[in-house]
């Protein structure tokens, strides 16, 4: 009985540590410079979608934003659509997640 | 000494809360009735300031420098004019213009002077009513600007210039500039968002940021005159300097071993542990970027992962075609250790006179072809006879922003434990005094006393 229950309450943990790891175990991390074709911001503000055209391959990106600097950065268009932009996003779940958006340029 | 830091904190709050309502600008009924017209709206009630502005380093792009070797005298340096390799270029031979097409036919505008805030027609240092009337209020001083209007594009004549938003919406929400007026052009320095100086004026990032400063709360401005602090590698300044104590004073620490410290281990050292951003450079070899264009191949980190290099400092700088870096030493009774970013750059050197050749990025921006930017920029310059080879700078740039949080500083063990981070017998130590540095003996209870608090 005792080694059932124990047997049991391992499962148990195992299942849970599976779930709770589970979403730091698929994430993966992309690197990518793409054009901005689209910039559609939340109604709140809080969030914003930016698609990109990712410039090695041609193919389009749907990235998500909720980080206040890059948010900032549309609200006051110092991000635009039509510039390039160096991105770092997690993908996950078919969701891709922005992490850092800056333009390329510099002087 | 509590009363003195009852009162610096009083003080402090009666600042910020000064600078919280400082943010409500007189004047803007005016601008609603009459709209904005560029500076000429400003003079209403600032007369004098425009033309004041354009004797400032922001404007000219360089000043009179008095603490950096072999320059000449009566000259201005800055980079209007310098050549060094974290750019390898200046606002005179890398002037804004349209680079001639890449394979895929495409092109783009680039140049150093990109972020000067005029208008290009009228460009860096340039004097007059009409530049008088070219500049940019607006980009640093307006909560509300538009910066999608400030772009270079061709005029009617064909002439690049750099378009402004001077529109009445922007003009209404004028103020003192926030950190985003300053790092729409300060992250971008040297290539790239936080190539040059690496550091991140963010909450998360800076101490100071994240208590709700601003840069101009420390680059306290008179008259658009900006102190601040020497760096080794930025030369051009408006004459008036600052340093932490100005607001910490020469004894901040609670802790009297701290205290002592500060005669001769600059704030920096202890508070700004990290940097990053580029860490080497090579101009010789630009690499073909993805969208069909080159840029000089260069290593960097993040914001928070470089370390520093410490070297006395006492506020003087060597320089030479291949160095350029802080002067001093334990004995000259002026220096302080200071935390430095190190970074080496491989650029073109002169074999007729060994100096340091410039670099118009037009051409290899288009085709990577670096010997034809040297070219275009001899020309520029009316060099005539010159025999490129590549060769090698090391620069030391000031760890002088992107404070940690009180947690994250330095403590005795950094420094003082057999591996720490100080390498003592570089700095001028002999062996016995290493060894008494790098003992527990020196803050063995301290640190254990610390220790268990934290637990």
């Amino acid at each position: 009985m005792n080694k059932l229950f124990s047997i049991a309450i391992l499962l148990t943990a195992l299942v849970i540590s599976n779930l709770s790891l589970a979403p730091f175990a698929n994430a993966e991390e992309v690197k990518m410079v793409g054009e901005i074709t689209k910039i559609t911001m939340a109604g709140d503000g809080k969030a914003a979608t930016a698609i990109l055209k990712d410039t090695k391959t041609g193919e389009t990106v749907t990235i998500d934003i909720t980080d206040e600097l890059t948010l900032d950065k549309f609200k006051d268009k110092r991000i635009v659509e039509g510039d390039e932009i160096r991105c770092k996003f997690n993908k996950q779940d078919g969701k891709n997640s922005g992490k850092t958006f800056v333009k390329t340029a510099g002087c | 000494m509590l009363v003195t830091r009852y009162v610096a904190a009083f003080l402090g709050v009666v600042l910020m809360v000064a600078t919280s309502y400082a943010k409500e600008h007189e004047g803007k009924e005016y601008i609603q009735e009459n709209g904005y017209k560029g500076p000429e709206t400003c003079e209403e009630c600032h007369p004098g300031t425009a033309k004041a502005f354009l004797e400032t380093v922001h404007w000219k792009h360089a000043s009179k420098v008095d603490y950096v070797d072999n320059l000449k005298a009566g000259q201005e340096y800055g980079m209007k004019n310098r050549i060094y390799t974290m750019c390898n270029g200046n606002d005179i031979v890398n002037n804004l213009k349209e680079i001639p097409p890449n394979e895929a036919g495409k092109t783009k505008f680039t140049g150093c002077n990109t972020c000067h805030p005029g208008d290009h027609a009228v460009d860096v240092g340039s004097t007059g009513p009409e530049a008088e009337q070219a500049i940019d209020c607006l980009i640093c001083h307006s909560g509300k600007y538009d910066f999608s209007k400030r772009k270079p594009a061709k005029d009617k004549d064909g002439k690049i210039v750099m378009t402004q938003d001077r529109s009445t919406e922007a003009a209404m929400d004028i103020g003192r500039p926030a950190i985003k007026n300053c790092m729409v052009c300060h992250e971008s320095a040297g290539g790239g968002p936080l190539i040059k100086r690496g550091f991140a004026m963010t909450k998360d990032a800076d101490v100071h940021a994240a208590k709700g400063l601003v840069c101009v709360d420390c680059h306290t401005v008179k008259n658009h005159r900006f102190p601040t602090g020497k760096d080794p590698n930025n030369w051009a300044n408006d004459g008036v300097y600052l340093t932490c104590a100005g607001c910490h004073n020469e004894k901040p620490h609670k802790d009297d071993d701290y205290n002592r410290h500060t005669a001769y281990i600059a704030c920096q050292t202890c508070h700004i542990p990290r940097t990053g951003g580029a860490f080497a450079k090579d101009f010789t070899q630009w690499a073909k970027m993805d969208n069909g264009f080159y840029e000089p191949s260069t290593l960097k980190k993040e914001v928070n992962e470089t370390t520093p290099v410490y070297a006395w400092y006492n506020l003087t700088v060597s320089n030479t075609p291949h160095f350029i870096g802080p002067k001093g030493s334990r004995s000259d009774g002026k220096s302080k250790i200071y935390p430095f970013k190190v970074y080496q750059g491989k650029a073109y050197y002169n074999k007729l006179d060994g100096q340091l050749l410039s670099m118009d990025f037009a051409p290899p921006t288009a085709t990577g072809d670096t010997l034809a930017g040297v070219a275009a920029a001899a020309k520029t310059l009316g060099i005539k006879k010159y025999e490129p080879v590549p060769g090698w700078q090391t620069i030391y740039f000031g760890s002088n922003h992107q404070v940690a949080p009180k947690s994250k500083a330095l403590t005795c063990a950094n420094c003082h434990a057999i591996n720490g981070i100080l390498n003592f017998k570089q700095l001028g130590y002999g062996d016995k005094e290493v060894e008494k540095l790098t003992s527990p003996a020196i803050y063995f209870n301290k640190a254990f006393k610390i220790q268990q608090e934290n637990e």
